[in-house]
């Protein structure tokens, strides 16, 4: 074999073969195309015995040593049983500003069309050995799990991380007025319950989602740990008003229950997303603004800022299915009238959600301030539909569409 | 369910591995068309008697009992395949540093451990080479470690024992086959301050399919077409593949045998 042919030179001075001379020499196989050339330096003799032995179990071509003075030169050709060489553009990431964001990252490494179920875990961009089992990842398509936005989205949610126990001024809560105390409890109990189901229901997805999207999965996580969070503050500040937790109603039950047996993801995050979380927002501007005092706004802010990027996340993914996917309207629209369906005959609002936050917007139980309460609520129904409406077209469904579909969402809010 | 379609195959469970590797294979076979059951055997010799009667249709056979099948049928066997891996394997001399050995010459007046009597890379056939190198084996002291008889050095626990000795400074040289002294150094244990590679043998073959002389023609054909489909890259063949040692299936060679057919010769143990 002539010397030109060589692709790689690894100097491995006097190591052998079990002293480390491994570690030098199969890295530089690696940036080898199979069939390409590897000249190893040695000054071990051990290495002429032990070298092509390696080479037969490699199933790498041992092709032969010259010596020049003390130094061995061998050369090998790589076999095609090792792991792939591949090319990536990674040399251009850099941080801006002393930040590295996961959006800087994806531009580096893009989501691919489709992912490979063999590659498991493997993180995107490494090099897979052939062979592997493959794995029981459904969500394998970027058009059906990965909108473009996710990485920002991800990015948002680090940054927009908060603490339940120091960063409500929780030693401003003062003790409420009977019908108020009632009322607040009650509503912060509805909102726990839900929020409890916001968080199992998107965890139902995680194992399904193949890790080539792996931000996907990392932003569904921070949603977890919103979630989390908001049970937390929403039960302390429950507790907080010393008369025990609210009632959990069978409509509000039965509405979650329809929730968590949506096996599709995209349509998951439709209904829980897009409709429920984002009639979530508006329920949660009504709070902040009635909030009796001012730990009971902070939280219910925080909460509404954590709901707003979840909602955002919903309307990625819808709309990125939809621009897709130009069946994906007629399913999702059949996943609200099947949810609608189960849910016929169950009642409105649920009483006691109503009553309290009518009491919470009347601020007492004055006959006069329980009409404006009462007119209050009226309201809120009447902004949470037309909200609906908005972020409906906003995903991409024409006015009527939109207009049926809000009309069919759970009178559950969520 | 057997039939007179279904190619019965003889193995040595010389490892538990062994039944997980040929129901895996078997498995593979049916999916290919072809019926295949396997029955296992303690020892090689017992394998190559239930060949030669006929009652297993073909054995999955060391070199040591590939070369008796070639004999006992004067040729008339037929070999169907082997393991990449079998080809070109070498037996190493190890020494002891520090016990004056520059050539295989100086082993005479020494120690040298050796693996089972009928281990072929441990023990018949690097005792074959260095006596061709000149070595006079009678002023050589044999530290021999005769373990597993009868899975001709499948197991390689002769291999360790030998490698050991030599860790130990019980033995000034040894001799083991090229795979388990590169997967050992691999591995991280071989301490190359007490012991180092001497020197290598020529290459030889190991194991080989051996089919009964009367064996079906249309069974052959279905065997080695079942067997050569078996691909590295199926996750499924990779498990089983990685488990017997090879990475492909490589067509039969008979002349990797002519130094262990020679060696058994002069040895007068055939």
């Amino acid at each position: 074999m002539s010397a030109e042919l060589a692709v790689i030179a690894v100097d491995c001075g006097d190591l052998q073969l079990g002293g480390g001379l491994l570690a030098l020499l199969r890295p530089a196989l690696n940036e080898l195309e199979p069939g390409g050339m590897l000249a190893v330096l040695s000054r071990a003799t051990s290495v002429r015995e032990d070298l092509a032995s390696w080479c037969r179990t490699e199933r790498h071509e041992y092709l032969g040593v010259e010596t020049i003075g003390n130094l061995d030169r061998h050369l090998i050709a790589r076999g095609e049983f090792s792991v792939a060489n591949q090319t990536s553009n990674e040399s251009q990431l850099k941080p801006r500003e002393g930040k590295l964001t996961a959006s800087d990252v994806l531009d580096v490494a893009p989501l691919p069309p489709t992912a490979d179920p063999f590659s498991g875990f493997a993180p995107r961009g490494a090099r897979v050995e052939p062979g592997g089992p493959a794995y029981p990842f459904t969500l394998n398509e970027r058009d059906h799990a990965a909108p473009p936005e996710i990485a920002k989205l991800y990015d948002q949610a680090v940054s927009g991380q908060w603490d339940g126990t120091r960063d409500i001024p929780w030693d401003e809560v003062k003790p409420l007025p009977f019908p108020l105390a009632h009322a607040l409890a009650q509503v912060m109990t509805f909102l726990a319950e839900n929020e409890l189901s916001a968080l199992y229901v998107p965890a139902r997805f995680i194992p399904r989602i193949h890790p080539a999207y792996a931000e996907v999965a990392m932003f569904l996580a921070s949603q977890l740990a919103d979630e989390a969070r908001h049970i937390d503050v929403f039960l302390k500040r429950a507790r907080l008003c010393g008369v025990g937790l609210g009632t959990s109603s069978v409509t509000t039950s039965r509405s979650l229950l329809s929730l968590m047996q949506t096996e599709d993801f995209t349509e998951s995050s439709f209904l829980l997303s897009v409709l429920g979380e984002g009639t979530f927002l508006d329920l949660l501007s009504f709070i902040e603004r009635y909030a009796p005092d001012e730990p009971t706004a902070e939280l219910t802010r925080r909460a509404k800022n954590d709901e707003s990027r979840h909602v955002h996340f919903g309307l990625a993914h819808v709309r990125y299915g939809l621009a897709n996917d130009p069946k994906l309207y007629g399913r999702l629209e059949a996943a609200v009238r099947r949810r609608a369906a189960a849910l016929h005959g169950v009642g409105g609002v649920p009483a006691p959600v109503q009553d309290a936050l009518t009491i919470l917007a009347a601020g007492s139980a004055e006959p006069e301030a329980v009409a404006r309460g009462h007119e209050a609520f009226r309201e809120l129904l009447d902004t949470m539909h037309a909200s609906r409406i908005r972020r409906l077209q906003h995903a991409g469904f024409t006015s009527e569409q939109a207009e049926t579909i809000s009309e069919l969402h759970t009178s559950n809010f969520m | 369910m057997p039939n007179n379609k279904t190619i019965l195959l003889g193995a040595v469970a010389y490892d538990p591995k062994v039944v997980t590797i040929w129901e895996g294979i078997r498995e593979h076979f049916q999916e290919q068309g072809v019926p295949m059951d396997f029955a296992l055997f303690s020892n090689y010799e017992r394998q190559v008697e239930e060949l030669l009667k006929g009652h297993i249709d073909l054995a999955w056979n060391t070199p040591l009992a590939h070369v008796r099948v070639r004999q006992r049928t004067s040729g008339a066997s037929r070999s169907l395949g082997m393991r990449d891996s079998d080809r070109d394997f070498r037996a190493k001399v190890i020494v002891r540093r520090g016990r004056d050995i520059k050539s295989v010459k100086d082993i005479e007046g020494k120690t040298l451990a050796v693996g089972s009597a009928d281990s072929t890379q441990a023990r018949i056939l690097p005792l074959y080479f260095l006596a061709k190198e000149g070595v006079d084996l009678d002023k050589v002291n044999l530290l021999p470690f005769d373990t597993d008889l009868g899975k001709h050095g499948d197991t390689g626990t002769s291999e360790i024992d030998v490698l050991k000795a030599l860790h130990e400074g019980r033995a000034d040289a040894g001799t083991v086959g090229d795979l388990i002294w590169v997967n050992e150094q691999a591995a991280g244990h071989v301490d190359a301050t007490k012991i180092e590679v001497l020197w290598t043998t020529p290459g030889f073959d190991h194991c080989m399919f051996d089919a009964h002389p009367a064996l079906e023609p249309e069974k052959i054909e279905a065997f080695k077409r079942a067997l050569f489909a078996m691909k590295w890259d199926n996750p499924r063949h990779r498990r089983l593949l990685e488990l017997e040692g090879l990475r492909e299936w490589l067509p039969p060679r008979e002349e990797g045998y002519h130094s262990l057919q020679e060696a058994l010769r002069q040895q007068g143990s055939e």
